[in-house]
């Protein structure tokens, strides 16, 4: 197996950054992005909220390498740094010893394209896995057309995939009003820019300029519902919310759209450090879970280390890569300092180049105005909406906790069956209530629907959001076809040493 | 003061003590059940769903004669949905040795009077669409079935709160007061529950449960590793171990097999034990893929890993103890979910009646009475050091 000093996951801007910043140093780096992604992936939504808005050039490997490298101009910087830069290689898995696993003989990566899987060895390891939107539910968003801030944004700049003529966007803070000016420079209309607050939220130059582009902005507003035709979204009807948050009867008004984006919030995508055992703790003003780290971005594993999104991100963030780069470029001196490139006096003068407060990027309460959001579309669509669309399991049956719909079974009204019983001594658990009703338990993993799941339990239970625990994270952390993850580098000892079931070997096999 | 008192105190809210609850609770006990965590959210939830008559473990067959029994009105009996599916399960022989052991397993299940009868590839084809030509045969149970492992659990728990019985979740267990060798308290987090019987079903922690009491139970905790696919057509309802795997097609759809080399590990009674997957699941997926290369491209959506415990001979643990003598063990040695309506209703009798009519000699503690605290390094069933 091959083994690698230092390996950056995420070839963004703080990936990127951070992979530069240690190969000067003098370390060997490996920096590894999924992208491009093959299309039967982005079909399933992973890793983005893509809404099936792209066209067949995805299917194109070579035009999307071509097009994902000219996207991204400090690739090439990284490449003359000396980066060894894998694109097209998905990070699925991470594995190391723990008390109840002690069979590897160092942490490793289970790594992937689209055609086989392997896994490599490292010392240190960057995670920059960037974040992803918020996903919450209005009727109709099972359509084409439905999509994410983030997921738009990849197939507008870096796929020039994307197949949108007339869109909404959901969220008037700085990730909707950005994503907006970006979709009106590529030629996209922007039927309407909707929010629940009753003023927009975010830069206020930013807004005027859309009013001024003649982009109508709908404070106080939500969706009640996609209506499309052969599941493609074709107009989207807005409806007024009052103070109390529920939909204003009479007030809907029908706008023509192919596309509706949500971009309401973003969440670090903190699935590998999950797996890692990384500690991570909840905090609302940095997008939800995000992974507890020291001054110089390591994490509570040792030779792991965090920058960008992934650290914690909020809508602030995302129009300025300042903060990502510094991030990046903070975690890339760490890290060549503990594998002993540089010393600590080098580390400290370069670490004197950045902002003292590099480690904390500006912080903005989410899951306040993620409820309002979630309760209007709950309001304004019925309680019937598609929490996950995976296993079409609604908002009314996650917190009746009824059991998946192709059993049919009737429920007796007197019984037990509900949050109470569930969750007695505790706050209420995703992962049970996952499995008894399968709300996050398809292709995208939750990707979707954890946070509306989240914010739907807690509210139903009387549970503070900071106490529900996080919806656990299980490599592989992207779906791998059976024969893409099938071993070409399996030993023939594994063969023969196959157990039929328990058998006297504690030995885990290549 | 106890916060609590109970007729009978179950020690664990897995698959082994809720159903054992549920039926002393049906019989009309009062009954309380405590767990360090939530119901079933170990091995209990997150297993292969297997439900079977076998005869590799010949001592099991009147409990799994009894289970299957049990199991086809289950969900009627507790009110909540088990999906159990009774479709038959088969074992496929993929190489000379395999197929030469089905006809040494047929024989031995007719001579107990099971139902099973060998099966050629054609009909394996037949019954497993997308199966692998390279089967030579195989072994049909026509009572064999599968079930969905965390709706079971949280049947019986709730078909338990239904009859009255109480669960203390999140509550562990710190110490087992005796007096009159009785142990009259289960000291808990929540506070001591006082209790007449009380049964420890604490899966892996067994032993370290029985330790409080002085008296030792040898098992041994060990990590074990499945996988789950997204949905795959066309669909299969029958129960499936071959090419070194077991596992079902979910109603769902989804593929869940598992196998693999375990892992010997420790636990203890306060956390609750780590959940890692290793790369075992690259290997596990492979095996599938040979088995079922119809369903190659399925996708691989998660995995899961948890810990079980194993008796010296694999065999399930069920017996009174002689002192304390109002304590019951319960352990299931990995076959706990299959059996755990006949593990309930046995459980039920030795309560009630101080015996049983379904056939448990073999599986009492006497039979490891040369086991010492030292067994495990003698069996070699301890834990790798840890390296780094």
């Amino acid at each position: 197996m091959e083994s690698r000093p230092l390996v950056v996951v995420g070839a963004g801007m703080s990936g990127t950054a951070a992979a530069i910043e240690a190969a000067r140093s003098g370390v060997r780096v490996t920096l590894i992005d999924e992208n491009p992604i093959p299309a039967s992936m982005a079909a399933l939504n992973v890793p983005q909220f893509f809404g099936q808005r792209f066209n067949a050039e995805l299917q194109d490997r070579a035009l999307m390498l071509e097009r994902v490298v000219a996207a991204n101009d400090a690739l090439a910087e990284a490449e003359a740094a000396g980066v060894d830069v894998q694109l097209g290689t998905c990070v699925w898995g991470a594995f190391r010893n723990s008390d109840t696993s002690r069979v590897l003989d160092g942490p490793q990566l289970g790594l992937a394209d689209q055609d086989r899987s392997w896994l490599i060895k490292y010392d240190r390891l960057i995670v920059a896995a960037g974040a992803r939107d918020l996903g919450l539910a209005f009727a109709g968003w099972d359509q084409a057309g439905a999509v994410g801030a983030r997921g738009a944004q990849r197939l507008l700049e870096s796929y020039q995939a994307l197949t949108s003529r007339r869109m909404v966007i959901l969220g008037s803070g700085d990730l909707g009003l950005c994503t907006a000016h970006q979709a009106l420079d590529s030629g996209i209309d922007i039927a309407a820019v909707v929010d629940v607050s009753a003023a927009v939220r975010g830069d206020e130059t930013s807004s005027l300029a859309l009013r001024e582009a003649g982009v109508r902005v709908y404070t106080s507003h939500a969706v009640k519902q996609a209506v499309g035709s052969e599941g493609e979204i074709e107009s989207v009807v807005l409806v007024a919310i009052d103070d109390a948050g529920e939909p204003v009867a009479g007030s809907e008004t029908v706008v023509a759209a192919d596309t509706v984006c949500l971009a309401i919030g973003l969440v670090p995508n903190v699935e590998l450090l999950s797996l890692l055992g990384c500690d991570l703790r909840f905090e609302s003003d940095l997008g939800g879970y995000v992974p507890v780290h020291d001054g110089w971005m390591q994490t509570s594993v040792e030779g792991v280390y965090v920058a960008g999104d992934v650290a914690g991100c909020n809508e602030d963030v995302t129009h300025s890569g300042e903060i990502a780069r510094n991030q990046g470029r903070l975690a890339g001196i760490a890290a060549a300092e503990s594998l002993g490139a540089i010393d600590r006096d080098a580390a400290l003068a370069r670490r004197r180049d950045l902002p003292a407060d590099v480690g904390s990027p500006t912080r903005s309460e989410n899951h306040a105005s993620w409820t309002r959001w979630s309760q209007a579309l709950v309001s304004a669509g019925g309680p019937g909406l598609l929490a996950c669309q995976c296993e079409q399991v609604t908002c009314a049956e996650l917190i009746d906790l009824e059991p998946p719909r192709y059993l049919q079974w009737e429920s007796d009204p007197e019984g037990a069956r509900g949050l109470r019983t569930l969750a007695t001594n505790a706050s209420v658990n995703p992962d049970q209530v996952k499995r008894l009703t399968r709300a996050g338990m398809g292709h995208c993993q939750g990707r979707l629907c954890r946070e509306q799941v989240a914010l739907l339990l807690a509210e139903e239970s009387g549970t503070d959001i900071t106490d529900m625990p996080l919806m656990s994270y299980r490599p592989p952390v992207r779906p791998l076809p059976l024969r893409v993850m099938w071993p070409h580098d399996e030993p023939e000892q594994v063969r023969s040493e196959w157990p039929k079931w328990f058998s006297p070997t504690h030995r885990v096999l290549g | 003061m106890p916060v609590d008192s109970a007729d009978v105190v179950v020690i664990g809210g897995g698959i082994s003590g809720l159903s054992s609850a549920w039926f002393l609770a049906r019989a009309g006990r009062e009954v309380v059940v405590v767990d360090k965590g939530m119901v079933g959210g170990e091995a209990s939830g997150r297993n292969g769903g297997m439900v079977s008559e076998r005869v590799d473990e010949p001592l099991l067959i009147p409990m799994a004669v009894e289970a299957t029994e049990l199991w086809t009105t289950l969900h009627e009996e507790l009110g909540h949905p088990t999906e159990f599916v009774q479709e038959g399960r088969l074992q496929v022989a993929v190489t000379e040795e395999e197929m030469g052991s089905l006809f040494a397993e047929r024989d031995e299940a007719l001579r107990h009077g099971l139902l099973a009868e060998l099966v050629d590839p054609a009909e394996i084809r037949d019954m497993i669409p997308g199966i692998t030509e390279r089967t030579l045969g195989g072994l049909f149970f026509a009572n064999g079935g599968h079930a969905n492992t965390q709706l079971t659990v949280q049947a019986y728990a709730w078909a338990l709160q239904d009859l009255g019985g109480r669960l203390y979740q999140n509550t562990t267990v710190t110490g087992l007061r005796v007096v009159d060798d009785k142990v009259t308290s289960v000291e808990t987090t929540a506070g001591d529950i006082a209790a007449d019987v009380v049964v420890g079903a604490a899966g892996p922690q067994t032993g370290l449960m029985a330790d409080l009491v002085g008296v030792h139970v040898p098992v041994a905790p060990a990590r074990v590793e499945i996988l789950a696919t997204a949905p795959v057509e066309p669909r299969f309802p029958i129960a499936l171990v071959g090419n070194g795997l077991y596992g079902h097609q979910a109603v769902s759809g989804n593929l869940i097999f598992g196998g693999g080399a375990h892992e010997w590990t420790e636990v203890d009674l306060i956390t609750s034990p780590g959940k890692p997957n290793t790369p075992l699941i690259r290997n596990i997926a492979r095996r599938l893929a040979e088995l079922l290369p119809g369903a190659a491209d399925a996708p691989v959506i998660r995995s899961w890993a948890g810990v079980v415990e194993q008796a010296p001979d694999y065999r399930p643990i069920i017996d009174i103890l002689d002192h304390p003598s109002n304590y019951i063990v319960v352990t299931a040695s990995a076959h706990g979910f299959g059996i755990s309506p006949a593990t309930g209703k046995v459980v039920s009798d030795l309560v009630l009646y101080g015996e049983t009519n379904i056939d448990i000699s073999g599986l009492g503690l006497n039979r490891f009475a040369d086991y010492g605290p030292d067994w495990r390094e003698k069996r070699g069933w301890t834990p790798a050091p840890l390296r780094y």
